[in-house]
C-alpha cells in the first residue's frame, strides 16, 4: 500500500513544473516578456498532463504515501509526506487542467499588459502552493501552503498596483484570511498540545473520540471561513474581483476558495458531531445570504462571487451534513462551471472593451445593465455561458444538476424523518436552489437577451481565450463527470463513491427548478432592466460596515490609546525621573555653590582678615614694633607681678 | 644722702622719658637722644646699686662703660643718621620703612 | 589552531581597530577594505568552527578556552579569581553566525558613511568584537565585561552619526541600557560571593564561571543566593529579587513592553548600519542573557514566574503591533515591529519546551536576519529623500521596481509567511507556549492564544504600510523630486540578495540551522526543568 516509488517522478513533475515556471518567470529579461507566456504554459500543460497519467495510472480506492522528513525538533518529527488518494488526485487534475486552462486564456486576456511577468509568474506559483495543500499529508504543511496561497491571491488580486481599489482588495482579502489563519492555527496549536504529532494519518485514526477535538476543529473551520469566504468572513470575496478576472476564475472561483472545502473534506474524520453541526450551520446562511446578495448586484463578477460563496456554502453544508463526498463532488462540478462563467464573463468584458475603445466610449463595462442581446455578437461566448450557468443553476442533463442533487439528498438523509431544526438546513436548501435558478436567470437575460440603446460593434474574443472557454462548458455537461444524467455513476463520479442519491430528491428538485424558472421568466423578462434592488442585500448585508464599527475602529483607537501610553506614559514617567534627578542635581549643585563653598569662602574670609589684621602691625615702622614690644612687656609684667 | 629709692624714681622717671623719645619723636636724631636718656637711666640704676656694696666698684665701672659705650654708639649712630639723610634726603623714621612690604 | 578559533574570532576586528588607528582619516577607501576583509576573515574563521565542530553534541560546550585571568588571595576573604573563559554551545553557535552575517552586511551599508570614516569603522569593529565576545563568554565577569563594552560605541555611533534628535536619543538608549546593567551587576555580585570554585575543594576561591554556577551544589552554605537555606528579603527570597534583577536587566536590552521606549528613538535616529546592529544583534544580546543567565542558573524562581515572562512576552507582542500600527514613520514602525517580534522570544523561553525554546532561538536568529532587511529598506528610502513619513509617499512601486520587489519580499518575510524563517520560529514558539500547560504547567494556554493576535496586527500593519506606500497612483510629497527615486545600485542588492536567500533557506529547510539549536533547546529544557523539581522538592 505504501509503495510510492512509480510515483515520485510524476508527482515530482506535477508540483515541480509550475514552481519551475515561477522561477523562470523571474529569469526572462523583461525584452523577452512574450516567452513567459509561452513557457508558463507550456510548464502548467506538463504538469497537467502528469497529472493525467497518474489520473489513468492509479485506480479509486488506492493509496500510497511518500515520506518525506522535513525538520525535527527535540523528539517531534515535522514530515513533509505526501499523499496521494482519490481527493488528492482528483484535485490534483482539477487545479492542473483549470490552472492550465487560465494560462492559456490570460495569453488573449492579458495581452500588452505592463506586470506580464510578475502575473504569470504568480500564477506559477499560485498552482505550485496550491498542489502543495492538496498533496500535504501534515497539517503543518497543509498550513504553509495554505498561507501560500493567500500569499499569491494577495498578490493576483493586488495585480493592477496602481489602483487603489485593487490594493485596498488584496490587503482586505489577506487580512480576512489571516483572520481565519490564526483560528487554523490555534486549532493546531490544540492537537499539538494533545497529540504531538501533525500527521494526519495518525490523526485521522484515533481510538477514541477526546473532548479537545470538538475545540480543535471548530478551529480549523475557522480557516475554512476565512478561505472558502464563509459568514462572517465572505465580504473580501466580493471585493477580490478588483484582480484580473482569469485569477477570479482560478482562484477565487475554482480551486484556491474550494480549499477550505477539500480541507474539511480531508480533515472531517476528526470532527466531532457538535463541530459539525455548527459546520452545517454556517454553511447555509452563508449559501443563503450570499444567494440573497447575487440577486441584487448589478456587477456581472460581483453576481459570479456571491454565487460561488453561496456554493461554497452548500458544500460545506455538505461537509456539516456528514457527506464530504457529496461536498467534494459539488466541488469539481462547480470549479469546472464557475471557471467557464468567470472566464466567459471575462470574454464579455474584454470584447466590450475592445469595442469601446474603438468607439470612443466610456460606460461601465462590468455593470450588467449596460448590456444586453450580446447573443448576436457573441455566439459563442453566448453557448458557453449558457452551458455554465445552467449548470450553475442544476438544470438536468448539466454537471451542476449531479452534484447539486447529491448534495441535497445528503441533507435530506441527514435531517431524518423527525421533524427537527435539521429540517430548517433542508428547506433552506431548496430555497436556495430556487434562488440560484433565479439569479442565473437573471444574468443571463440581462447580458444575451434585453435589448440595450447602445450600438457598439461587440465581436468576439480571440480563438485563444475561447478554446478554454468551449473545453469547460463541455466539462460542465453530464458526460464529463457521470454516464447516468440523473444519477452519478461512472467517470469521475467514480472516484468520489458512495455519493448518496435518492429519486425523490431528483423529482422534488427538477420540480423546484422548473416553477423558479419559470418565475424568473415571468419577473426578469418583463420587468427587464428596472428590476430593482436592495442596498442592504447588495452590499452583503453591510457585513463589510459592522466590521468597521465593532473592530477597525476599536483597533485605530487602541493604537492611538499605545501611542499615547508610549508617549505620554511610559516616556513621560522616564522624562519625570529624569527631570526629577535634574531637579535634585540642581537643588545639590545650589547647596554646592552656596553653602558648601560659602562655608569655605567664610573661613577664607576670616584667615585674610586675620592675616590683614596681624600684618597691620608690621608696617616697617620701628617705633611701632618698640611700642608694641614695650606694651608686651608691660602687660606680661603686669600679669606677672599682680 | 638721698635714699636710694629716690634714685630710683629719677631713674625710672628718666627711662620712661627716653622711652616716650623714642616711640614718640619722628626725627632719628631725637631718638638717639632717647636712647642717649635711656642709657643715662640705666647708669643712674647701676650707680644707685652700687651703693649696696660700697666696698666694690662694680656700679661705678659700669656705668663708666656704659658712658664710653654710649658715646660710640652716638657717633656710630648718628654718622648712620647722616648717610640715611644724605640717601633719602629726611631723617624722619615713619618715611624711610624699607622693611615694609 | 583550533584552540584558539573563538578568540580570534573576538580580536579579529579589535586588532584591526588597532591598525585603524594608524591609517589616515582621508584614506576612506582603505576603511571600507579593511571591513570586508575582515568579514572575511571571520566568514572564514567560522568555516572552520563548522567543519572543527562537525559530529559534536551541540548541547555541550564545544571548543572552549580557559585561561586564568587574575587571581588575588584576600586571606580569610578567599580568592578573588576571574577567567578569561570561552565556549560555544548551540545557541553560541547561531548568534555568533548570525553576528558576522549581519556585521558583513552592515560593514557594506556603512560605505554610504561620509563624517569623519576613521572613527566611525574604528568603533564599529570593536562593537563587533564585544558582541561576539558576548554570545561566547562563559565567565559572568568576562561576559559583563563585553556586555558594557558593546554600550560606549553604540552610544558614539548614534550620537555623532546619527540623525536631528540624536543627542536625546543616544542619552536614552545610555542610561536605559546602564540602569540594566546595574541590576545585572548587582546580581554579579551576589552571585559571586554565594559561588565556590568546585575545581579547588581545599581552598575557598570564588569563581565568576557560568557553568559553576548553574550547579546547586556550588552555593556556599549560608550565603545570600543559596538555594537551599534561602536569605528572605523583604516578601521574598533573594534568590527571587537576584531573578527579577536579571531579568528586568536583560528585558531592557531585549526590549519587552514597558521599557522599551528607548528602541524606537534610538532607532530612528541612528544611521542605517547602526539601527541594523542595534536591532539584529543587540537586542539579542538581552535574550541571549536569559537563555543563558536568567534561567539556568535561577531555574527554580524562573519556573515560578515564567507566567510573568510571558505575560511580558505577549504584552509586548501585542502593544508592540499596536504601535506599530500607530506609526507614521516607517522606522519607527518597523523599531515596533521588532518589539512585537522579540516578544515571541520571551513567549517561547517561558514555556520552557523543546519547541517553545527551539522556537525562541529560531526566532533570534530569524529575525536577525530580517530586521537587518527592514532597516536596510528604511535605509535606502532615507538615503534618497531623506524623508521616511509614510504618507509622504504612494504608489512607489512604478518607480522602483525591484525596490518594491524587495520591500514586499521582506514585509512578508517579517509577518511570518511561510517559506520564511519567521513562520518556522513563531509556529515554533507558539505551540511550545500552548502545550506548556499541559507539558509542564508553567503557563497558561491563553497566553499563546493571544499571542496569535500579533500574527494578524502584524499582517494589518504591513500590508496597510505597503498599500499606502507602494500601491496606487504615484505620488510624493512636493520637496522631493521625483529623479531622487533611483532604483536599488549593484550594492544595495548586494546586501539584500543574500538576506533574502538565508531568510528563505532557514524557512524551507529549518533542519539546517535546527542541528545547531536543537541540542541546545533539549538540553536546556531537561536542565532547567530539572534542576526546578529538585529544589521545590527537596
Amino acid at each position: 500500500m505504501d509503495s510510492s516509488a512509480p510515483f515520485d517522478l510524476l508527482i515530482g513533475l506535477i508540483v515541480l513544473a509550475p514552481l519551475a515556471s515561477f522561477l523562470l518567470c523571474h529569469v526572462i529579461p523583461d525584452r523577452y516578456s512574450w516567452l513567459v507566456t509561452i513557457a508558463a504554459t507550456v510548464f502548467l500543460l506538463v504538469s497537467t498532463i502528469s497529472s493525467l497519467v497518474l489520473f489513468f495510472s492509479v485506480s479509486p480506492n488506492e493509496s500510497h504515501i511518500i515520506q518525506l522528513e522535513w525538520f525535527r525538533v527535540g523528539p517531534y518529527s515535522f514530515n513533509g509526506n505526501l499523499e496521494i488518494n482519490n481527493l488528492s488526485v482528483l484535485m490534483m487534475l482539477l487545479v492542473t487542467m483549470i490552472s492550465f486552462l487560465v494560462h492559456l486564456y490570460s495569453i488573449g486576456y492579458m495581452a500588452g499588459e505592463a506586470g506580464i511577468r510578475r502575473y504569470f509568474a504568480m500564477l506559477g506559483f499560485f498552482t505550485f502552493s496550491m498542489l502543495g495543500l492538496i498533496l500535504s499529508d501534515n497539517l503543518l504543511a497543509i498550513f504553509f501552503c495554505w498561507e501560500l496561497v493567500g500569499f499569491s491571491s494577495y498578490l493576483l488580486i493586488g495585480h493592477w498596483l496602481e489602483k487603489p481599489a485593487a490594493a485596498k482588495a488584496a490587503q482586505k482579502a489577506f487580512l480576512f484570511n489571516r483572520i481565519g489563519d490564526v483560528g487554523f492555527l490555534i486549532g493546531l496549536m490544540i492537537v499539538w498540545a494533545n497529540t504531538q504529532t501533525f500527521n494526519l494519518r495518525e490523526l485521522l485514526h484515533l481510538q477514541e473520540v477526546y473532548s479537545w477535538q470538538t475545540a480543535a476543529s471548530l478551529c480549523i473551520f475557522c480557516g475554512v471561513i476565512g478561505k472558502s469566504a464563509q459568514f462572517p468572513l465572505y465580504t473580501w470575496l466580493s471585493d477580490a474581483m478588483e484582480g484580473p478576472i482569469p485569477v477570479s476564475a482560478l482562484i477565487h472561483a475554482a480551486t484556491m476558495v474550494a480549499a477550505g472545502v477539500f480541507l474539511l473534506a480531508r480533515v472531517f474524520q476528526l470532527f466531532t458531531p457538535t463541530a459539525l453541526d455548527v459546520v452545517a450551520v454556517v454553511g447555509m446562511v452563508t449559501a443563503l445570504l450570499a444567494g440573497i446578495s447575487a440577486l441584487n448586484q448589478f456587477d456581472i463578477k460581483k453576481i459570479l462571487a456571491y454565487s460561488t460563496i453561496s456554493q461554497l456554502g452548500l458544500m460545506v453544508t455538505a461537509v456539516g451534513v456528514g457527506s464530504e463526498k457529496a461536498a467534494m463532488f459539488h466541488l469539481v462540478t462547480h470549479a469546472l462551471f464557475k471557471a467557464c462563467l468567470f472566464l466567459a464573463a471575462g470574454a464579455v468584458i474584454h470584447s466590450i472593451h475592445q469595442a469601446q475603445s474603438l468607439d470612443h466610449e466610456n460606460f461601465d463595462a462590468q455593470d450588467i445593465r449596460n448590456m444586453g442581446g450580446l447573443r448576436k455578437n457573441l455566439p459563442t461566448t453566448f453557448l458557453v455561458f449558457v452551458a455554465a450557468a445552467a449548470s450553475l443553476a442544476g438544470i438536468p442533463l448539466f454537471a451542476g444538476f449531479l452534484s447539486k442533487d447529491s448534495l441535497i439528498t445528503a441533507i435530506w438523509i441527514w435531517s431524518g424523518n423527525l421533524f427537527s431544526w435539521h429540517w430548517m438546513i433542508l428547506i433552506s436548501a431548496f430555497a436556495l436552489t430556487s434562488i440560484t435558478v433565479l439569479y442565473t436567470f437573471r444574468m443571463v437575460w440581462f447580458i444575451f437577451f434585453s435589448k440595450t440603446e447602445s450600438n457598439l460593434s461587440v465581436t468576439e474574443s480571440p480563438w485563444i481565450m475561447r478554446i478554454p472557454l468551449v473545453f469547460l462548458a463541455i466539462a460542465s455537461s453530464w458526460l464529463f463527470i457521470s454516464i447516468n444524467p440523473f444519477k452519478p455513476t461512472g467517470w469521475i463520479a467514480l472516484w468520489i463513491n458512495e455519493l448518496p442519491h435518492s429519486n425523490l430528491v431528483t423529482i422534488i428538485s427538477i420540480a423546484i427548478i422548473i416553477l423558479s424558472l419559470l418565475f424568473a421568466w415571468s419577473r426578469y423578462s418583463v420587468k427587464n432592466k428596472s428590476a430593482t434592488t436592495i442596498l442592504f442585500f447588495q452590499q452583503g448585508f453591510q457585513l463589510d460596515s459592522l466590521y468597521k464599527l465593532i473592530i477597525e475602529k476599536p483597533i485605530i483607537k487602541l493604537t492611538a490609546v499605545a501611542e499615547t501610553t508610549d508617549r505620554k506614559w511610559i516616556d513621560g514617567v522616564l522624562h519625570l525621573t529624569a527631570y526629577t534627578q535634574v531637579s535634585i542635581a540642581h537643588i545639590i549643585a545650589w547647596f554646592d555653590t552656596y553653602i558648601v563653598d560659602g562655608l569655605v569662602h567664610v573661613t577664607v574670609w576670616l584667615t585674610q582678615q586675620t592675616g590683614s589684621f596681624t600684618r597691620s602691625f608690621q608696617g616697617g615702622k620701628i617705633q611701632l614694633y618698640i611700642f608694641w614690644a614695650v606694651l608686651g612687656l608691660i602687660i606680661f609684667l603686669f600679669f606677672l607681678l599682680i | 644722702m638721698f635714699p636710694t629709692e629716690h634714685i630710683l624714681y629719677l631713674s625710672v622717671f628718666l627711662f620712661s622719658i627716653g622711652l616716650m623719645v623714642i616711640i614718640i619723636k619722628k626725627n632719628a636724631i631725637m631718638v638717639l637722644l632717647g636712647i642717649e636718656l635711656l642709657l643715662n637711666a640705666s647708669n643712674l640704676n647701676l650707680i644707685a646699686f652700687n651703693r649696696l656694696q660700697p666696698e666694690l666698684f662694680t656700679g661705678q665701672i659700669f656705668s663708666l662703660f656704659v658712658i664710653v659705650v654710649a658715646v660710640c654708639e652716638a657717633a656710630v649712630g648718628l654718622a648712620i643718621v647722616l648717610r640715611v639723610y644724605k640717601h633719602y634726603q629726611t631723617s624722619v623714621l615713619n618715611e624711610i620703612s624699607e622693611l615694609k612690604e | 589552531m583550533s584552540q584558539y578559533l573563538l578568540t580570534a574570532l573576538i580580536f579579529t576586528p579589535v586588532a584591526a581597530a588597532l591598525l585603524g588607528l594608524f591609517i589616515p582619516d582621508t584614506s576612506k577607501s582603505s576603511f571600507r577594505t579593511l571591513t570586508l576583509v575582515i568579514s572575511a576573515i571571520q566568514i572564514a574563521l567560522l568555516v572552520f568552527v563548522i567543519a572543527q565542530t562537525r559530529g559534536s553534541s551541540f548541547s555541550a560546550i564545544l571548543l572552549s578556552e580557559k585561561v586564568t585571568w587574575f587571581s588575588l588571595d584576600l586571606g580569610e576573604w578567599g580568592v578573588l579569581q576571574a577567567e578569561y573563559f570561552v565556549g560555544m554551545d548551540g545557541l553560541s553557535f547561531s548568534m555568533v553566525t548570525l553576528t558576522v552575517l549581519v556585521m558583513s552586511i552592515a560593514g557594506i551599508s556603512s560605505w554610504t558613511i561620509d563624517k569623519n570614516v576613521k572613527g566611525y569603522f574604528i568603533l564599529l569593529w570593536i562593537l563587533n568584537g564585544a558582541i561576539v565576545g558576548t554570545f561566547v563568554a562563559l565567565d559572568f565577569l568576562l561576559f559583563y565585561l563585553f556586555f558594557e563594552f558593546m554600550l560606549l560605541p553604540m552610544y558614539f555611533l548614534i550620537g555623532i552619526w546619527g540623525g536631528a534628535k540624536r543627542e536625546y536619543a543616544s542619552i536614552k538608549f545610555l542610561l536605559y541600557t546602564l540602569l540594566g546593567s546595574i541590576l545585572i551587576l548587582i546580581v554579579l555580585i551576589a552571585l559571586y560571593i554565594s559561588m565556590r570554585n568546585p575545581e579547588m575543594p581545599d581552598q575557598l576561591v570564588h569563581t565568576f564561571n557560568m557553568l559553576h554556577m548553574t550547579d546547586v551544589l556550588n552555593y556556599i552554605p549560608g550565603s545570600i543566593l543559596n538555594p537551599a537555606q534561602p536569605w528572605i528579603i523583604g516578601p521574598q527570597t533573594a534568590r527571587w529579587w537576584a531573578f527579577l534583577f536579571v531579568l528586568i536587566g536583560f528585558a531592557i536590552k531585549l526590549p519587552a513592553v514597558p521599557f522599551h521606549t528607548w528602541l524606537p528613538d534610538a532607532h530612528v535616529e541612528a544611521p542605517t548600519p547602526i539601527s541594523v546592529i542595534l536591532a539584529a544583534l543587540l537586542l539579542k544580546v538581552g535574550a541571549y542573557g536569559l537563555l543563558r543567565i536568567a534561567y539556568p542558573i535561577f531555574p527554580d524562581v524562573a519556573t515560578t514566574l515564567s507566567w510573568f515572562v510571558a505575560l511580558i512576552g505577549v504584552i509586548s507582542i501585542v502593544y508592540g503591533a499596536l504601535n506599530a500600527l500607530a506609526s507614521k514613520d516607517l522606522k519607527r514602525l518597523i523599531a515596533y515591529s521588532s518589539v512585537s517580534h522579540m516578544g515571541f522570544v520571551m513567549l517561547g523561553l517561558a514555556s520552557v519546551t523543546t519547541e517553545g525554546v527551539s522556537g525562541a532561538v529560531y526566532q533570534l536568529f530569524s529575525h536577525g536576519i530580517i530586521s537587518a532587511m527592514l532597516f536596510l529598506i528604511a535605509g535606502v528610502l532615507y538615503d534618497r529623500t531623506l524623508d521616511r513619513t509614510i504618507i509622504n509617499y504612494s504608489g512607489l512601486s512604478s518607480k522602483m521596481p525591484v525596490y518594491f520587489t524587495v520591500v514586499l519580499i521582506t514585509f512578508f518575510a517579517s509577518l511570518g509567511l511561510p517559506g520564511f524563517s519567521g513562520f518556522i520560529a513563531e509556529i515554533m514558539v507558539l505551540l511550545g507556549a500552548f502545550r506548556s500547560f499541559s507539558a509542564n504547567g508553567l503557563i497558561h494556554e491563553s497566553f499563546a492564544i493571544v499571542a496569535t493576535l500579533g500574527l494578524i496586527l502584524g499582517a494589518a500593519y504591513y500590508l496597510w504600510t505597503l498599500q499606502r506606500m507602494f500601491f496606487g497612483p504615484f505620488y510624493m510629497k512636493s520637496e522631493i523630486k521625483p529623479d531622487q527615486l533611483i532604483d536599488l545600485d549593484k550594492r544595495e542588492y548586494s546586501m539584500f540578495l543574500p538576506l533574502i536567500l538565508l531568510a528563505l533557506l532557514f524557512g524551507i529547510f529549518p533542519q539546517i540551522l535546527l542541528d545547531y539549536i536543537n541540542p541546545f533547546a533539549q538540553h536546556f529544557t531537561e536542565s532547567v526543568l530539572q534542576t526546578a523539581r529538585s529544589l521545590q522538592t527537596p
